[in-house]
């Protein structure tokens, strides 16, 4: 090794901070609430990149709301999130004093491991004095949800409720449905036809 | 024709004139909508983020299913099939305008061309809901809420390149230096489209392009800080083409003319 060449160690701790300049180069992530009917709750439907609040919610809504409708969309950033499972709060009993500012704050609940389109639905708000203190408050109010999750209400971003936009978002998409595959026409025949004619399948392809 | 300019019409009260008018207009706004996504769908798998290339891919679809309505409207009035007319024209039976044919270039020229044409459309939708041609009146309405959130996609993304680093500023600078002079074509009359402007059937296109100025200038000078020059003239009619579109077409077209009898797809 010559003199002044870089030692493992100095290589490496340049290879992770490259990594950690890597990662600011990514935008935030935002965690996307979908609200399908003013009678069903907003619920977690998954999450984008973006820049900044209105870039999320103009990302979310063509991420998933091109079908079907919706009437309304949140967007959280990640960092203004703080979730947890009955199992995590029993080793990090500390989440429960997670800092921050007093206000209202959302409380969504992962209520059924049943696999689904959405994980978290919002089912209500409390008045708390950070996200620890909600976080609590979520525990105490719905103790037999597998998760919980709170943000500040001040942390989400909101689509627009005026009719116009509601029209321009959100209407579209009520014409459009989920084609089935059958929908779509088949080159040749279904192999069912030939198992019924009982002859092999490749002897009578038609182009 | 007795009519009178306040009542509505349909395919059956139109006179040949009439007919020929609207049925070029029809053709020339959905060849607009064909190739503009066909430009877009080439960024599909390519865009600069996920989120995005999932965005610029329903773009695409809505402005193909915008041009699904208007052949529609053209099928009514002559019978001519959609998928006839998508691919079995070459360029020189083609009428888009040549802002749409330009290759798609960087993300700024792709995002700062869709905002003038998001916004051109936006704004002829909107004029063409009082148009007393009932089918045109009835598509219009249809397409303009799509039309309206496309704008608000695209002059976001305007103004983030614009006001984003003094790369993406030059970037999108270039962009509308090399777009601008193909902007006003959107807005030429078609021959013979004097008179049906006048008898209320289509837009007044020196209107939409009055408020188009206005919308899209103002926003490029001050939420983009962009450098907005005087419009100049449509130049040659939507028979002249660019050198992109052919090849354009011959992509586009190559599955379906590879097997024109296909019954399925």
């Amino acid at each position: 090794m010559t003199a002044g060449a870089p030692t493992p160690e100095a290589q490496l701790q340049e290879t992770q901070l490259q990594e950690t300049q890597l990662q600011e180069t990514q935008w935030p992530r935002w965690e996307i609430f979908k609200q399908d009917t003013a009678a069903r709750p907003l619920q977690a439907v998954g999450s984008v990149h973006a820049g900044d609040p209105e870039h999320a919610l103009l990302t979310a809504r063509n991420v998933f709301v091109r079908r079907p409708a919706a009437v309304s969309l949140w967007a959280v950033r990640e960092d203004d999130l703080l979730t947890a499972t009955p199992e995590a709060l029993a080793t990090h009993p500390e989440l429960l004093a997670t800092p921050g500012e007093a206000g209202r704050y959302q409380v969504g609940i992962k209520a059924t491991a049943k696999r689904s389109m959405t994980f978290v639905d919002l089912v209500g708000a409390v008045e708390a004095s950070g996200p620890g203190d909600a976080l609590g408050q979520a525990r105490a109010l719905h103790p037999d949800a597998l998760a919980w999750q709170v943000f500040a209400e001040a942390a989400a971003v909101k689509s627009d409720a005026s009719p116009e936009t509601v029209e321009s978002w959100f209407a579209p998409a009520r014409d459009k449905t989920y084609k089935q595959q059958q929908f779509y026409g088949v080159i040749g025949r279904h192999v069912s036809a030939f198992k019924q004619s009982g002859k092999p399948a490749q002897a009578e392809e038609t182009p | 024709m007795t009519a009178t300019l306040s009542e509505t019409l349909n395919a059956a009260d139109l006179s040949p004139a009439q007919r020929r008018g609207l049925i070029a207009r029809f053709q020339a706004l959905a060849d607009d909508e064909i190739v503009l996504a066909q430009r877009d769908g080439e960024w599909t798998g390519h865009a600069p983020i996920l989120e995005e290339d999932i965005a610029l891919a329903n773009i695409a679809q809505d402005e193909l299913g915008h041009a699904s309505l208007y052949l529609e409207l053209r099928r009514e009035l002559d019978g001519s099939d959609p998928d006839r007319l998508a691919f079995f024209r070459d360029a020189g039976e083609y009428r888009c305008a040549r802002l749409v044919e330009l290759p798609r270039g960087d993300w700024a020229l792709t995002m700062l061309r869709q905002f003038l044409y998001d916004a051109a459309e936006a704004l002829w939708l909107d004029a063409a809901q009082a148009s007393r041609y009932a089918p045109l009146a009835g598509v219009a309405a249809k397409a303009l809420r799509e039309e309206k959130f496309h704008l608000q996609h695209s002059a976001l993304w305007a103004e983030r390149l614009g006001r984003g680093t003094p790369e993406s500023a030059r970037r999108a600078q270039t962009a509308l230096d090399t777009l601008w002079p193909h902007a006003a074509q959107l807005f030429a009359l078609l021959p013979d489209e004097a008179d049906l402007v006048a008898a209320g059937l289509l837009p007044d296109p020196d209107a939409v392009r009055d408020r188009w100025e206005a919308l899209v200038g103002g926003h490029l000078r001050d939420r983009c800080d962009l450098d907005v020059p005087p419009l100049p003239g449509a130049g040659e009619g939507r028979e002249v083409h660019t050198a992109h579109l052919a090849p354009l077409l011959t992509e586009m077209q190559a599955v379906a003319r590879a097997h024109p009898g296909a019954g399925t797809w």
